[in-house]
């Protein structure tokens, strides 16, 4: 078999540049993972369908699982591990906790970014709104009620916090 | 101050912070030095003879170390012991040999440096196959001319036997109405977002196996590995890491076996982890099934009997076949007064994934059947569908109540969850709304279903199906350790799976010895060389109520005892005079008199000779807590199968379009009572989850099979499972009826929701298409199959 050509991948995940050299078949999601120890991108289907490898590329959720790592040169990445503040959390991860929107938290990681994502497109959606934002992404624990009461209440905190 | 304080507090759990942040340790995320990945060639056939297999080109492929056959695995390995092992044999390896026996079952399994390479070379591998007719149908493969999964066994039925409690051919000869209706259920699977996985780590130079994974049975894996490796249970370390999501769906022992025979092979360590096309193909499926029901009904609306026929369509499972069956059976009656019952049951082999252990296991199926009963029987006899439930419920002045099959109902209201139920999703206006809808063409519909959801499994139950006593009773170890500096700690043989166990843990412990909720560190993982554990460890049957809070608190109480014993040796005093509290041992008369917890760890670690001679150096307790309800079969074969029953009523509002079949959930209540509640987001939380689990079940997630045996829903976009814009949000309430059987009165509540919900809104979709005499029967509501039913309902009235 022939070995495949490695290609050079420069890009920015949570702030900090990052080269590696990859096979061009390489997903993004195996590279985060095990080139560069994101272990916060979880794989749950591998085909672009449960949203737990979700990131943030050049500000829009795109699924890890499903996209080259060479596609992602010179792009900016955010995962999970790049959302809090030091200590402290993003106000959507802190939601997450404020209402217990998970269990297992394998899907959190995706569906904090997944959220992530819609407040910053939306600030004020709709409950349908937020539903069908997260709709990319499978939670096999909680039914998804907390969640969705997580990313309102997200949502309507920075509302408040709008309000001059 | 000892009493409750932080139990019954609605902590948020403490795991969540770990977890929003990316930093949960699932078993992907475990790397070891020089770590191989494995990948397996699966089965494309339903039933072939292998004639050949040639790795030869795969070995070539640069990076692959080693490769597995199952002849291979044969010779290195003995076969997966069964769990519930019937009298019939049906040898069976990590790898398939001579036959296989369904699409998906491993064949060859490849370790490389890679996952990637490793999926190289199994494109590289030759497997010639002689095709077989596969079964697919459960009752087919009843058949005397049916093809043999094993031929030796001369039939594919792995169990059946008849059950008969009380006098059923009395009440049916006598009973004024006998109404009968088949029931069929779909094979679907809760599918955890993580998928099965594990590293094994061999070292050939001492015979010794190190095994991380996320299989939720850790207990019951140790001797199957032990056995089928030909160790001791001394040669092998087990652990494992956060585990994402269970469902009873992650216990895999031949995987376990495999990747720990491709680390001995190789050398090195090895990681298997499944993709989901594998997981959906080949981990397990909840039984599909065909169940004859009926009925004997009293002219006044009594239920006297009722009569099973019931086939469970098991796939390849022989590793704990006949567990659907037992569960069905317990819970036959499910809340209602009903003496006399005959289960006639089958465990039947088809060409399909193995079944196995899936969130409710069986439960839905019979609540299902049960509650769809009830609505068929109201309508025929022209009675109140709520009344004729109050009816027949067992009254709470009944309680503690022994079903006809042996089950005990601990404790529970149910005409006052169903009085509950109806105020949630506010009954008494419904009809107004539903008459307005139709006015306007619109098809609404309003459904309920009550259901026992009992936890807590006995394994004397299993007795009933192996005639062997292999194990029997139920309980869970845990171990409490105060450390020398004062710290307290506590290690669970059951670490759970995401249902909040590290911070239930800590609020009975901080009880138990008087300190803060925060000052109790409770570890994430099992390790069987730390961890107390024994055959019955492990995150399953909702049992979490039912012995591990004993294991817990039994543990924290040895500890107890010591402090004040200890105490009273220090102050002059003695232990009855003494208290804990605010993390001190101090006295009940003058609180100044007192000993710090860390002075007292002091003592018990470093100053030795400060001990009461007779005393033993060290802080820690650990407890092997059995249930002491549990009980083995009687002469009449009854049995208590689970042990606390908790118990729920779902009511849904949907709307059903008759033109799509497409039906939309607008209201879903949900009253459940499982006990004195320990933390109520931990409760609210699973509650809502089993109930979308439930949903998913009926309205959406379906593993086809076609009449050859192929799968057809191997991806999620296939096998469909519910999103946020599916799944509406809940209206919940609760009673709390403790169990006077548990330590602290409560009882298991994390499958109940995916009992009752699948009747529920079959009730629903029913009741909105009542005007047009469809009849639903069969599980999952997808739109095709509602069109399906309005069309043939609207051929008969034509």
């Amino acid at each position: 078999m022939k070995v495949p050509e490695l290609v050079k991948v420069s890009l920015e995940v949570n702030g900090h540049r990052f080269e590696g050299e990859v096979e061009p078949r390489k997903t993004l999601a195996d590279f985060l993972r095990e080139e560069l120890g994101f272990t916060g991108v979880n794989l749950g289907c591998e085909h672009g369908v449960c949203g737990a490898c979700s990131v943030l590329l050049d500000g829009a959720v795109v699924r890890s699982c499903i996209f080259l790592a060479v596609q992602a040169h010179d792009a900016k990445i955010t995962t999970i591990e790049g959302l809090a503040k030091g200590e402290k959390l993003h106000p959507i991860q802190q939601a997450f906790l404020d209402h217990h929107a998970l269990q297992c938290g394998f899907c959190t990681p995706g569906m904090v970014l997944a959220a992530v994502d819609l407040l910053q497109r939306c600030p004020h959606p709709t409950e349908m709104q937020i539903r069908e934002a997260l709709s990319g992404n499978l939670c096999m624990c909680t039914g998804y009620v907390n969640i969705v009461r997580a990313v309102s209440a997200a949502a309507e905190k920075s509302r408040i916090s709008e309000k001059p | 101050m000892t009493g409750a304080q932080w139990k019954g507090q609605a902590i948020h759990p403490r795991e969540d912070r770990r977890f929003v942040t990316g930093r949960g340790l699932y078993l992907p995320n475990i790397s070891l030095p020089k770590m191989l990945h494995a990948a397996i060639l699966r089965s494309i056939h339903a039933h072939a003879r292998i004639v050949s297999i040639d790795v030869a080109e795969a070995l070539k492929v640069p990076g692959v170390v080693c490769a597995l056959t199952g002849e291979q695995a044969r010779a290195l390995s003995k076969p997966l012991r069964p769990l519930i092992p019937l009298p019939v044999e049906t040898p069976y390896y990590c790898l398939a040999y001579e036959k296989v026996r369904y699409v998906g079952e491993p064949v060859v399994a490849v370790a490389a440096v890679s996952r990637y390479v490793a999926e190289d070379a199994l494109e590289k591998i030759h497997i010639e196959y002689d095709p077989l007719p596969a079964v697919v149908d459960p009752e087919a493969s009843m058949k005397s001319d049916a093809p043999l999964l094993f031929e030796p066994l001369g039939t594919n039925i792995l169990w059946h036997d008849c059950f008969t409690y009380g006098d059923v051919d009395g009440v049916f000869s006598r009973a004024a109405h006998v109404l009968s209706e088949r029931f069929l259920i779909h094979r679907y699977a809760s599918t955890p977002l993580e998928t099965f996985g594990c590293i094994a780590s061999y070292d050939n130079s001492r015979q010794y196996l190190t095994l991380w994974s996320n299989d939720q049975r850790p207990g019951q894996a140790m001797p199957i590995l032990a056995h089928s490796l030909g160790l001791s249970i001394t040669q092998i370390r087990l652990l494992t890491a956060d585990i994402g999501g269970g469902f009873g769906n992650k216990r895999k022992p031949p995987y376990l076996v495999l990747t720990a025979l491709l680390s001995k092979l190789s050398g090195r360590p090895v990681q298997f982890i499944e993709d989901r096309r594998e997981n959906l193909m080949g981990l397990v499926h909840a039984c599909n099934g065909v169940m004859d029901l009926e009925v004997a009904v009293a002219g006044d609306g009594r239920l006297l009997g009722v009569k099973v026929r019931d086939i469970a369509d098991e796939g390849l499972n022989v590793l704990n076949p006949t567990v659907h069956s037992l569960l069905k059976l317990g819970n036959v009656t499910n809340c209602y007064e009903i003496r006399a019952v005959r289960f006639d049951g089958y465990s039947v082999m088809t060409n399909k994934c193995p079944s196995g252990a899936n969130r409710g296991i069986g439960k839905p199926f019979m609540c299902f059947a049960v509650e769809r009963m009830l609505d068929g029987v109201a309508r025929r006899l022209g009675r109140d569908r709520i009344e004729l439930r109050r009816q027949n419920l067992v009254p709470p002045e009944m309680m503690p109540y022994t079903t006809p099959t042996g089950e005990l109902i601990d404790s529970g209201n149910f005409p006052e969850t169903l009085n509950k139920l109806l105020s949630l999703i506010d009954y008494e206006s419904f009809h107004e709304e539903q008459k307005k809808a139709r006015s306007e063409g619109r098809w609404l519909g309003l459904g309920l279903a009550l259901a026992i959801e009992p936890s807590t499994s006995n394994q004397s139950s299993y007795m009933l199906t192996t005639g062997k006593r292999t194990a029997s009773g139920a309980a869970e170890a845990a171990m409490v350790r105060v450390e020398s500096d004062g710290s307290i700690q506590v290690v669970l043989g059951d670490v759970g799976s995401g249902q909040g166990h590290q911070t239930a843990a800590a609020q009975i412990v901080a009880d138990e010895l008087g300190v803060n909720f925060e000052d109790v560190q409770v570890s994430p993982y099992f390790d069987s060389l730390v961890s107390p554990w024994l055959y019955t460890t492990g995150n399953y049957s909702n049992k979490f109520a039912g012995t591990d809070v004993g294991a817990i608190q039994g543990a924290a109480r040895k500890v107890r005892e010591k402090l004040l014993s200890l105490a009273a040796h220090l102050l002059n005093s003695s232990p009855e005079e003494l208290e804990l509290a605010d993390g001190a041992v101090r006295s009940k008369k003058d609180p100044k008199i007192r000993k710090t917890i860390q002075e007292l760890a002091q003592v018990a670690y470093r100053d030795l000779l400060a001990l009461p001679p007779e005393m033993e150096p060290g802080l820690e307790g650990r407890c092997y807590y059995r249930a002491a309800l549990a009980d083995l079969p009687d002469e009449q074969r009854r049995v208590r199968g689970q042990l606390f029953v908790s118990n729920a009523g779902h009511a849904a509002v949907v709307e059903v379009d008759i033109d799509t079949g497409k039906v939309a959930i607008l209201k879903y209540a949900i009253v459940h009572d499982c006990g004195t509640v320990l933390n109520q987001v931990i409760v609210e939380g699973l509650v809502h989850g089993a109930t979308a689990h439930g949903i998913g079940a009926a309205l959406y997630e379906e593993f086809i099979y076609d009449e050859r045996g192929q799968l057809l829903t191997t991806t999620f976009v296939d096998y469909l499972k519910p999103t946020a814009v599916e799944i509406p949000d809940f209206k919940t309430d609760h009673l709390e009826s403790p169990s006077p059987y548990t330590p602290l009165g409560m009882k298991g509540v994390g499958e109940g929701g995916a009992i009752p919900a699948p009747a529920a809104l079959a009730n629903a979709v029913e009741n909105a298409l009542e005007p047009l005499g469809v009849r639903l029967s069969e599980l999952p509501l997808t739109p095709e199959r509602v069109w399906r039913a309005i069309s043939l309902a609207s051929k008969k009235t034509e």
